[in-house]
């Protein structure tokens, strides 16, 4: 296992507890997605497993390593990008990749070649000369992701890495990520949830320091979204809509919606259905002008809410997701 | 060994290369200059031997350099990278806590030997003016310089505590001016104090009187004991409170 966190605990003074009996795995090669709302403890986790604070209780396993008792060896395991992206902006992009890869123990005949290659992989050959101070958001933040690379580690630690771009750097930003993901196992905490569903494997939601559940994404789909939604659009009277929503098998719920003389339709059903075909002709039976008939994708937002809003999934949550 | 030259040749460029150690290059050369012109074309005039304004110079001028200089030259070490959250990214790369300060200590030092080091053109003023009766005696001038380093590593220390204790740099520079002006104004009372007892018991505290003392050309141990394990304890202590932020961050 790349990290083998088990029942970690992280309590502050005055009595805040921001992680509590936390436990996961991540396998080497793993992208995963480390998900939750503002103050859920992802950062003070990812902290954690940097070294850059201690547990309060728990172990903390990186590459085999207990990150309280050899935490040098595991900081050379590791990249981490803190949330915030903190570099020297007074410093030239080269040299600050050269000055970590120092401090990273990059052997000196390597390091040229390292800081070319990293500043090659993350696009800043351009500007490579220039103080990161006068250099874009964008740019600081693959700045920071080279300075993660560096050394070559086993295990990157990415902490919000697109937070405050703006949609092209974001594109940018996740591509490159992606490229990392195929050589790197990846940690990755993000409030975009597109972000997880584009890069990671397995995700892990956290909320009020706790894990709400760990998956793979599809199966957290359907564990806190079990349902298909058909979106329908028909002309037709509300009081025709509800006797045909009524009988219609296996409908849990629907939402109706009138446009001027359109009535639109929000329909869930059962998590393996598809009623489309049989929407269909119950519409052309009643001689209904039909619109618009599709299914709806699930999508981690809504599993994201029902989760974070502590909604019940549909099943129970298999014991080992549970306990990630 | 090479996290601490790395580190180091990081922080002397960054104090080196900073408008602020320019500003307070300047200013430190400035007071210097106007006090070795005061001091030697008074002296000097009065007949008095270039070991009198070496002493006023070096004994008194230097002081107020020291005060004004020390603050304002270690606020941002600790204080600047917590403000900015470079400290996370510097703790998170393989290196100890230790080093870190280590480092950042020895580029103050560093810094302030270079700041010291136009001062030596005085000494060869000095030399030029003098007759030559009185050669310059290297041995007393090196112990002058001992004490300015010796005095001046322990007040940076005690400037890097300051910062690591905070993220806003006003605060860093004031708490270190009042830290100093302490050991400063107390370095007075073994002269001034009415007590005998007390002048007893602060005199081998006074830094004033050891800076006399060395330039004067004499070395005593105990105040080398002094500001020698003065400065470790300020390091130490400097190391256990950025450790403390494992369990208060």
């Amino acid at each position: 296992m790349m990290i083998d966190v088990e029942h970690l605990t992280k309590k502050y003074p005055g009595g805040v507890t921001a992680v509590s009996d936390v436990s996961f795995t991540v396998a080497r090669g793993d992208v995963v997605g480390f998900l939750g709302p503002n103050g859920a403890g992802k950062s003070t986790t990812m902290r954690i497993l940097s070294g850059f604070i201690s547990p309060s209780g728990g172990t903390v396993r990186v590459a085999g390593l207990d990150v309280t008792k050899d935490s040098l060896k595991v900081r050379r395991h590791l990249g981490y990008l803190p949330e915030s992206c903190p570099l020297y902006l007074e410093m030239r992009v080269r040299d600050f990749l050269r000055y970590r890869g120092e401090l990273k123990g990059v052997p000196y005949r390597h390091l040229k070649n390292r800081v070319s290659k990293v500043m090659e992989q993350c696009g800043l050959l351009e500007v490579r000369k220039r103080p990161i101070g006068h250099l874009s958001k964008g740019f600081r933040q693959r700045v920071g992701i080279a300075d993660a690379l560096v050394h070559n580690p086993d295990l990157l630690i990415l902490d919000e890495p697109t937070i405050g771009l703006d949609p092209n750097q974001i594109l940018l930003i996740r591509k490159l990520i992606d490229e990392l993901s195929r050589e790197h196992t990846l940690l990755l905490s993000t409030h975009i949830l597109r972000e997880v569903e584009a890069t990671c494997d397995r995700v892990i939601v956290l909320q009020q320091g706790q894990i709400v559940d760990s998956a793979p994404l599809r199966e957290l789909e359907d564990r806190w979204c079990p349902a298909t939604r058909i979106h329908l659009e028909v002309r037709a009277k509300s009081d025709e809509l509800d006797v045909f929503c009524r009988q219609l098998p296996d409908l849990r719920e629907f939402k109706l919606r009138m446009e001027d003389d359109w009535a639109c339709l929000e329909l869930d059903f059962g998590l393996n259905a598809d009623p489309r075909q049989d929407l269909f002709d119950r519409v052309r039976q009643r001689g209904w002008d039909l619109r618009e008939l599709h299914r709806k994708r699930r999508t981690l937002e809504e599993a994201f809410v029902n989760m974070t809003h502590g909604e019940v999934p549909a099943g129970d949550i298999p014991e080992e997701a549970a306990h990630a | 060994m090479r996290n601490l030259t790395t580190l180091w040749r990081r922080e002397v460029a960054s104090l080196w290369f900073s408008p602020v150690a320019y500003i307070l290059t300047t200013m430190f050369l400035v007071v210097m200059g106007v006090g070795f012109w005061f001091v030697a074309s008074y002296r000097l005039v009065d007949g008095a031997s270039i070991y009198d304004v070496l002493r006023a110079l070096y004994g008194g001028v230097a002081w107020f350099a020291l005060l004004m200089v020390i603050p304002v030259l270690t606020m941002r070490s600790f204080a600047e990278e917590k403000r900015s959250g470079t400290l996370e990214m510097l703790l998170t790369a393989p290196v100890t806590d230790w080093e870190v300060v280590l480092a950042k200590f020895l580029g103050l030092v560093t810094i302030y030997i270079l700041m010291w080091a136009p001062t030596l053109a005085y000494l060869l003023i000095l030399n030029h003016v003098n007759d030559a009766q009185t050669a310059l005696d290297i041995g007393a001038l090196g112990s002058t310089y001992l004490g300015l380093l010796l005095i001046g590593m322990f007040f940076l220390s005690i400037g890097l505590l300051c910062s690591a204790l905070t993220q806003n740099l006003i605060v860093a520079a004031i708490s270190t001016f009042a830290c100093l002006g302490v050991i400063f104004i107390g370095g007075f009372l073994p002269e001034v104090s009415p007590s005998p007892v007390l002048r007893q018991l602060t005199e081998p505290f006074s830094p004033i009187l050891h800076m006399l003392d060395f330039a004067r050309g004499l070395v005593d141990t105990r105040p080398l004991v002094l500001y020698v394990s003065g400065t470790w304890l300020m390091l130490t202590t400097t190391t256990r409170v950025l450790e403390s932020r494992r369990w208060r961050a």
